[in-house]
């Protein structure tokens, strides 16, 4: 027994020598003093002697980096002329493609953040419908975004951009400032772009302009996808698909441009010394307003569901077949959200884009006291915390904090996304109830309603400390709203809101009356009561499960199963 | 009815932009632009909602 402590003795005394000698071996190998580590930093207002910065030697790039300081030096810098070595130009230029780069990538990856949110959007209106229903709904939420981004090559980012340029966080996009202005009462007023049709004429063929476009692209394609929801279980797919297309080429970047493209709106602080002319950070108007606005047109044209009202004109409530998909869905819209509102300053290097952090704590903030005063309001009102209203209520909160994102503090955020909360289920009820519109998935409060809260609140919320390049919209200095002391902007905000009603409710219901006429925008009666899935699409969503027929009471409408109004708010 | 409806929210949307050249008066084009956006309300809500509701599917 002794000789077996005294081996183990000596083995437990070998591995704690060997452990002591190999972390000793392992510091001498990862702990190099190298040569670029002990190269003196230059002095910042000094000429910057780029001889003296001297790379890592051979020896050490062989030993790996673990630390990574030896990865990314003076050897990475791209040098114009080898014979010459590198010279002073060839830093400054790296300096500046370095910036360039970190905006592309930036503006990229929020791009990609907001395509994301078309799943989100698909899956929260597939479950706000009926289960017959699901495939139809889920092939205009997944075809949107084609026949949206293929107007929008065509012609729409020429409309929207082609005169807005030069954008300077992104190095240029030279060629994109070609706008058509109108003269009118004494001014010039930017009406469309005419430049970059296809992406290919002339310098539109360029890597800013390419980058602009997906950033766009994606934003134009949220407008789209908010109008399906209103329209969906009733809306005829070959009419959903020509309604999509001239919304993606005329209605949206018309708007668009005139708010973002240099337009007129943008102007109305420049031509009228009204504050800083429209403004609207990343689109709680040009994309949700004009969504939920021509939402409403449409709902307007296409008529309520059968069953969603009795003869009386009492609503019935329609609920949608899966919760769990909606909520799911407004997470997925949520974290698509950070690429929508840190995303619009097109930078995260330079020109103020820093803020891109205050920029997402509003938009966690304004979310998360949109759920806050949804769930509330519908708690207190109905004894009960609905949880499609709670979705719906972050969805406010969000949409309402698009615009006022890059120019609020954080107690404007809270208190903008709770006004939103709050707004976002009277408005539902007033939709419903007063309008007797029928809108499935509460498109038109989400998005119409909090769309133009958040463009009025930039003019009462705005705090004046933004700085994004010094300007914005052509006049210097910072946007401050009605209680930071600049009245001008709170009235430049509302010219805002009267054009997204009147250009764009006019311009959305002509177009799609006019689609009426030609194709029919609705579907038949017994299309709509079968569902959609096999009339229009020719395959059920869930070919396997067995779907709760259809009754007709004897003498009045068909009463169905199903929508965003659960069982309990319709009893009173 | 219709076409009043539409008439009345295009009207609504001149009504604030003209207010830009008519006055200088921020609480004058304050209240000529809170005036167009309530003509153009009217318009939708009201005028040619109820033109739609006439007909409603459900009223047959």
């Amino acid at each position: 027994m002794s000789g077996c402590r005294r081996m183990t003795v000596g083995l437990w005394t070998a591995a704690f020598l060997l452990l002591i000698c190999g972390t000793a071996w392992a510091q001498n190998q990862t702990n190099p003093t190298t040569s670029a580590q002990a190269a003196p930093a230059p002095a910042m207002n000094a000429p910057l002697d780029v001889k003296a910065a001297q790379p890592p030697s051979a020896d050490d790039l062989a030993k790996g980096d673990p630390s990574g300081t030896r990865t990314g030096t003076v050897n990475d810098v791209v040098v114009a002329d080898p014979s010459k070595g590198l010279t002073l130009a060839d830093t400054v230029n790296q300096a500046g493609q370095n910036r360039i780069a970190i905006n592309f990538v930036w503006t990229l990856i929020a791009g990609f953040l907001v395509m994301f949110m078309q799943a989100g959007f698909a899956l929260v209106e597939t479950g706000l419908c009926r289960a017959k229903n699901a495939n139809h709904t889920m092939m205009m939420n997944f075809m949107v975004y084609g026949f949206g981004l293929f107007a929008y090559w065509v012609c729409g980012f020429a409309f929207q951009m082609g005169g807005g340029g030069p954008y300077s966080t992104l190095g240029g996009a030279n060629y994109l400032t070609s706008e058509h202005t109108l003269s009118f009462l004494g001014k010039t007023w930017g009406v469309f772009g005419t430049h970059g049709f296809f992406l290919t004429q002339g310098g539109s063929y360029d890597v800013a302009v390419m980058v602009l476009f997906l950033f766009q692209m994606v934003f134009m394609d949220t407008a789209l996808t908010i109008v399906t929801g209103a329209a969906a279980e009733r809306w005829k797919y070959i009419a959903f698909a020509i309604s999509s297309l001239l919304m993606g080429a005329l209605t949206y970047p018309l708007f668009a441009n005139w708010a973002w493209g240099g337009g007129w709106l943008s102007q109305l602080g420049t031509n009228f010394g009204l504050g800083h002319g429209y403004a609207d950070f990343a689109g709680s108007g040009v994309v949700h307003a004009v969504g939920g606005i021509t939402a409403l047109a449409l709902s307007m044209l296409l008529g309520p569901r059968i069953g969603k009202y009795n003869r009386d004109g009492s609503p019935n409530a329609i609920p949608g077949h899966d919760i769990v998909l909606v909520l799911a869905g407004c997470f997925i819209l949520a974290f698509g959200w950070f690429g929508f509102n840190p995303g619009s300053t097109l930078a995260a290097s330079g020109n103020g884009a820093l803020r891109i952090g205050s920029i997402a704590v509003n938009t966690m903030l304004a979310g998360c006291t949109g759920s806050f005063g949804a769930i509330l309001y519908m708690w207190i009102r109905y004894g009960k915390p609905d949880a499609s209203m709670s979705g719906n209520g972050l969805l406010a909160g969000l949409v309402a904090i698009t615009a006022p994102s890059g120019f609020v503090n954080t107690i404007g955020a809270a208190v903008i996304g709770l006004i939103a909360g709050v707004l976002v289920c009277l408005s539902v009820e007033f939709v419903e109830r007063v309008l007797k519109i029928d809108d499935p998935v509460g498109a038109i409060s989400v998005h119409g309603t909090n769309g133009i809260w958040g463009v009025i609140s930039v003019g009462l919320f705005a705090d004046g400390t933004s700085n994004y390049g010094g300007s914005w919209n052509g006049v210097s200095g910072s946007v401050r709203g009605l209680f930071y002391g600049d009245p001008g902007q709170l009235v430049a905000q509302l010219i805002g809101v009267g054009t997204l009603l009147g250009f764009v409710f006019a311009f959305s219901y002509a177009a799609n009356w006019l689609i009426d006429v030609i194709v029919g925008q609705r579907v038949s009666a017994e299309d709509e009561l079968a569902g959609l899935d096999i009339p229009e699409m020719g395959a059920l969503g869930y070919p396997d499960f067995v779907l709760k027929p259809e009754t007709i009471p004897s003498g009045g409408s068909p009463v169905v199963a199903a929508t965003v109004m659960p069982s309990y708010m319709s009893a009173d | 009815m219709k076409i009043v409806g539409i008439l009345l929210v295009l009207i609504g949307w001149l009504v604030p932009v003209a207010a830009l050249t008519v006055t200088q008066s921020m609480t004058a084009r304050l209240i000529l632009v809170l005036l167009g956006i309530s003509i153009s309300l009217f318009g939708v809500l009201w005028v040619l909602n109820k033109a739609h509701l006439k007909h409603a599917i459900w009223k047959s």
